[in-house]
């Protein structure tokens, strides 16, 4: 027996034929239609719902008769652009009704309500998380500005520096190229499109015809370059024109570019002085063009930072006949769009391949290129990359801090959500207006912390180091705002899921037996975890923050091997064109040292190539020739050192100990070239003493050792550089020395006389970079000190923030338990006894979250270590210190509530309860 | 909407054409909502309203006391499945009253400077 199923229409009457086909298609209408109106707010939906199915199920069954399935899909096609536009315009028009739920602008005006009306909450809410998201949007800025934003330059991806590998004889990897390598590197085609020649030089300007008040001489920094430079950075002139293919070589007019800056500073810009003549060392370059402002192009160095620089101006030799022994220029490489890396090493290693059979005897010099921002960032990377991951770590310390506030206040509201669960309201409604609320909370806290970030970015650009990469561009916009906001939507968004979780489990019955009870619950077990993971969180933070501060102190304290205190310091550049030859020179110094050192208040004058901490040097490769210490190997025997070409009295004016022999005297020994070495030279070479006398080849030279001097570090305040050698300048002499004055009154007031000093002896001179020493310490430790303050206010901040939570778990205990402890007290156990209990939770809480952090302080160590000066990661006392605050910290937060059970009176406390 | 309805009929002026062609239909009697689009069809002007934007003007109207709904009843027409419908109120009856003054004012003036003629009309 078998039984036909017939289809039926909805009033159950049978259907057959083509109107059962009609019916199925209307049917499938209705589901199409259900599922569309879920567009619509619900209030819309439970009043005109029904009515608009069944409007379009009308609307179908005409549709099927008129024109079968291929009108009704149009008639579905359009029910889904209808139900979307008006669904969601719908859903955006809470003015409307007032008597609306399910409405986003409802419920985001409800929150609103609900936050106004607790205004501590959302104060200290808000205030919290202005700080902290703050401290996140300055470090992000820094990050995303330094580490990431892309060079204004045309593509700047496909530029390269390319450099000189010479570590197969010598300790140097980057090299500068000879004219020589960037001629073969840019006639090589391939993946090298093309090549410039950079060189860095100090050039006194000067206007010509112009009156004397605004012809002042000053030194400025400019770059010597081939004239593709422009067209391989992609940088066209704000006025006039870029260099012309020919203007290179000898023998043509001189032309110079001017930077915006110094277009600025020194002309006022004034547009006409395009086409008119300024003097370069006196000799006179016709200006042809201005740069844009935004053109700040750095000249990445061998040694030390990229270097920037005022002006432009071409070669005067051709690079094809310079010697190609020499290391002169910088080469920056512009690649084939879309080469990658990978080719662009390879091409630049065959060029250099050839270069070093041809140049240099196959000794394997090698050729290799740099990519320009993992360069340009190079030095500053690890310390931003820890201050990134410090800042990550605060924001998730301030999420759960959220989370805690969030959820005390929901258990405070648990009554009302039961009783609304209980009255069968929505619970997705709950969950949304929870999530709502902390959502909102997050962006208006977003919002003022990139407020506060604006003051905040320039405070620490004023904190930042000179030389930090693109510190200019440093600063909160629009996008990185957005982020921040963003950001702190998300951070809402989490830590709201706790609370919002437990809205909806809040039950009547859940309720009533804990007032019953008054024990914890769900709630007061959530609580204590997070108070677990900040205390976990903010021991990492401190012990990274601790020990940078530490590795701070340790460079405080470091002793570069010069006294920098009562010193000035400044650059005397001297044209050459005016003082030709050594003898010129030699005269205009002895002069100035003289007549410097008589100024009131100075009690000695030096005078050498380059100061301590210059990051920079002169090397070169010296022997001793039957020196004891000498090993018959040539890496060790014929040693790198910096030279520097020194004034007698540079030693005594400096502070540097003479460890044995004397330092140079006033006057020349007829016959002999002076030497004074560094303790680290001694040492090598005479491992038992006596090297003063010892005889040094300096290239065709050689020099007599007459004293020997504790090492004064060049490049880093906490570690020596080269090993060093100093000649005496007469014999050796450098035209533009670095002058250093101490003195008995402060430094900063010596300048209005050594700058009339200068003059009175040569109106032509110019005085460059005049500040004390102290200032020149200040700058090599401001990235260490910046490090050191954000780290330490950021672990400081996330302590408070543990501090709070605990102090809030052990008041609300304290509150919850207060039946309980009375019970207690009533027992006859004493005060103490029932405090020490109260304190006991608390102390498992810290206790726990120390064991949580462990690993956490282990992996921080790790990362921070590259960062860290003379502090081993793992410093004991540091860690020791960092565990003992925080417990202090703890021990507070938690005894300060605790302390209120001492106020319970028993018979009291259990009348009311 | 007590407030609503002290609103002077002037204020409730233009119309949507949304809302027009609801009085219309409704000032002829009772409608259910595709009654309402079809009668709009029939007038030919332009487009008939979405569905969506129809349900949302009827709302309106009816928070607006323009129009009411009546109680459910089965349609003839729908196979005599059952059919909401909605009948025009005396004050949607004074709106629609004044919207078609307004229009025929407006006609009025069209044809005074010939950009209609008279047997328009």
């Amino acid at each position: 027996m078998s039984t036909r199923i017939m289809p039926h229409d909805m009033h159950g009457r049978p259907l057959d034929g083509p109107a059962a086909g009609e019916t199925r298609l209307v049917r499938a209408s209705d589901r199409l239609l259900r599922l569309l109106l879920r567009l619509y707010p619900e209030d819309f939906r439970q009043d005109m719902g029904e009515a608009i199915v069944e409007t379009y199920r009308d609307r179908c069954r005409d549709a099927v008769r008129r024109g079968g399935l291929p009108t009704l899909a149009g008639v579905w096609f359009s029910a889904v652009g209808d139900s979307v536009r008006n669904g969601l315009g719908e859903r955006a028009r809470p003015s409307i009704s007032w008597r609306r739920t399910g409405n986003w602008g409802r419920d985001a005006e409800r929150t609103i309500r609900r936050l106004v009306r607790a205004p501590l909450f959302t104060l200290s809410m808000i205030a919290t998380l202005t700080i902290g998201l703050g401290a996140f949007a300055v470090v992000f800025a820094v990050v995303q500005k330094v580490l990431l934003a892309p060079l204004p330059y045309e593509r700047p991806e496909d530029l390269y520096f390319v450099w000189r590998d010479y570590s197969t004889i010598m300790d140097l990897k980057r090299g500068s190229l000879a004219g020589t390598d960037v001629t073969a590197l840019a006639t090589s085609g391939g993946p090298i499109m093309d090549v410039a020649a950079i060189s860095r030089s100090q050039r006194t300007l000067a206007r010509a015809n112009v009156p004397p008040t605004d012809a002042a001489p000053e030194e400025i920094p400019l770059f010597v370059t081939t004239p593709n430079i422009f067209k391989i950075l992609g940088v066209r002139p704000m006025l006039g024109r870029s260099f012309a293919p020919a203007e290179v070589g000898p023998g043509r007019t001189p032309v110079v570019v001017l930077g915006h800056d110094l277009w600025q500073r020194r002309f006022a810009g004034d547009r006409t002085v395009v086409g008119t003549d300024v003097l370069l060392n006196d000799i006179a370059y016709k200006v042809i063009g201005v740069l844009p402002p935004d053109v700040r192009f750095l000249k990445h160095s061998g040694l030390g930072p990229p270097e920037s620089a005022e002006a432009y101006v071409t070669h005067t030799v051709d690079l094809a006949t310079t010697n190609p022994g020499a290391g002169s220029y910088a080469g920056l490489l512009r690649a084939r769009p879309g080469s990658s890396p990978q080719a662009v090493a390879a091409a630049v290693g065959t060029v250099g391949r050839r270069v070093d059979e041809r140049d240099h005897g196959s000794r394997g010099i090698a050729l290799h290129p740099v990519e320009l921002i993992p360069d340009l960032v190079a030095n500053v990377r690890p310390a931003l990359l820890v201050l990134a991951a410090a800042g990550a770590l605060l924001v998730l310390v301030l999420a759960v801090n959220m989370a805690t506030l969030l959820l005390v206040r929901a258990s405070e509201r648990d009554r009302e959500f039961a009783i609304s669960n209980a009255l069968g309201a929505n619970r997705s409604a709950l969950v949304r207006a929870t999530l709502l609320e902390a959502m909102l909370l997050g962006i208006v806290g977003g919002a003022c912390g990139a407020l506060l970030a604006v003051w905040g970015t320039r405070a620490l650009v004023a904190l930042a180091p000179e030389n930090l990469p693109r510190r200019e561009t440093i600063a909160i916009d629009w996008p990185i705002a957005l982020v921040v906001v963003g950001t702190g939507a998300l951070l809402g968004l989490l830590a709201g899921m706790l609370p919002a979780g437990w809205a909806t489990q809040a039950r009547l019955s859940t309720l009533l037996r804990n007032a019953a009870v008054r024990g914890g619950g769900g709630q007061g077990r959530m609580r204590r975890a997070m108070v677990v993971v900040q205390v976990a969180l903010s021991v990492v933070l401190l012990s990274a923050g601790g020990l940078v501060v530490r590795s701070f102190s340790h460079l405080l304290r470091v002793e570069p091997g010069f006294d920098a205190e009562n010193m000035l310091t400044m650059r005397v550049p001297v044209p050459t064109a005016r003082y030709t030859g050594d003898t010129l020179a030699n005269q205009l110094h002895d002069r100035l040292q003289r007549e410097l050192a008589a100024i009131p208040g100075v009690t000695s004058v030096g005078a050498a190539s380059l100061l301590p901490l210059a990051n920079d040097g002169n090397q070169t490769r010296v022997t001793f020739p039957g020196a004891p210490g000498n090993k018959g190997d040539e890496e060790h025997d014929a040693p790198l050192v910096d030279y520097l070409s020194t004034r007698p009295g540079y030693f005594e004016t400096l502070g540097i100990r003479v460890a044995a022999g004397r330092p140079f005297g006033p006057t020349r020994t007829p016959g002999l070239r002076e030497a004074v070495i560094d303790q680290a030279l001694a040492d090598q070479f005479y491992p038992g003493g006596n090297a003063v006398g010892a005889r040094i080849r300096f290239g065709d030279d050689t020099l007599t050792v007459v004293g020997v001097v504790g090492h004064a570090r060049m490049y880093d305040v906490h570690q020596d550089g080269r090993m060093q050698l100093y000649l005496r300048n007469e014999d050796y002499t450098y035209h533009t020395l670095q002058w250093a004055l101490r003195s008995d009154r402060p430094p900063a007031t010596l300048v209005q006389d050594v700058r009339a000093t200068v003059q009175r002896i040569d109106p032509g001179l110019a005085l460059a970079q005049v500040r004390p020493m102290s200032e020149v310490v200040d700058e090599a430790l401001r990235q260490p000190r910046l490090s050191a303050v954000l780290l330490s206010a950021f672990s400081i901040g996330a302590l408070l923030l543990a501090a709070m939570g605990l102090y809030g778990v052990v008041a609300g205990s304290v509150n919850r338990r207060r039946h309980e402890m009375a019970v207690r007290l009533a027992l006859g156990a004493d005060h103490r006894g029932v405090l020490r209990l109260m304190l006991g939770e608390g102390v498992r809480l810290v206790l726990l979250g120390l064991v949580i952090g462990v690993p956490g302080v282990w992996a921080a160590g790790r990362l921070i270590d590259g960062v860290l000066v003379g502090v081993s990661p793992l410093d004991p006392l540091t860690l020791v210190a960092v565990v003992g605050g925080l417990a202090l910290v703890a021990a507070v937060a938690c005894y300060v509530p605790a302390r209120r059970v001492g106020g319970i009176e028993p018979a009291q406390s259990l009348r009311e309860g | 909407m007590g407030m609503d309805r002290e609103r002077p009929i002037e204020r409730f002026l233009p119309l949507r054409p949304v809302e027009f062609d609801v009085l219309l239909s409704l000032a002829a009697g009772e409608r259910h909502g595709y009654g309402i689009i079809q009668d709009a069809e029939a007038r030919g002007l332009a487009a008939p309203p979405d569905v969506g934007t129809l349900y949302r003007a009827l709302r309106r109207m009816q928070e607006q006391a323009l129009i009411d709904g009546a109680e459910p009843r089965e349609a003839p027409e729908a196979g005599g499945e059952r059919r909401h419908y909605y009948r025009i109120t005396p004050l949607g009856l004074r709106v629609a009253r004044a919207e078609a003054y307004r229009l025929a004012a407006l006609a009025r003036a069209a044809m005074a400077s010939g950009l209609l003629e008279a047997t328009a009309l």
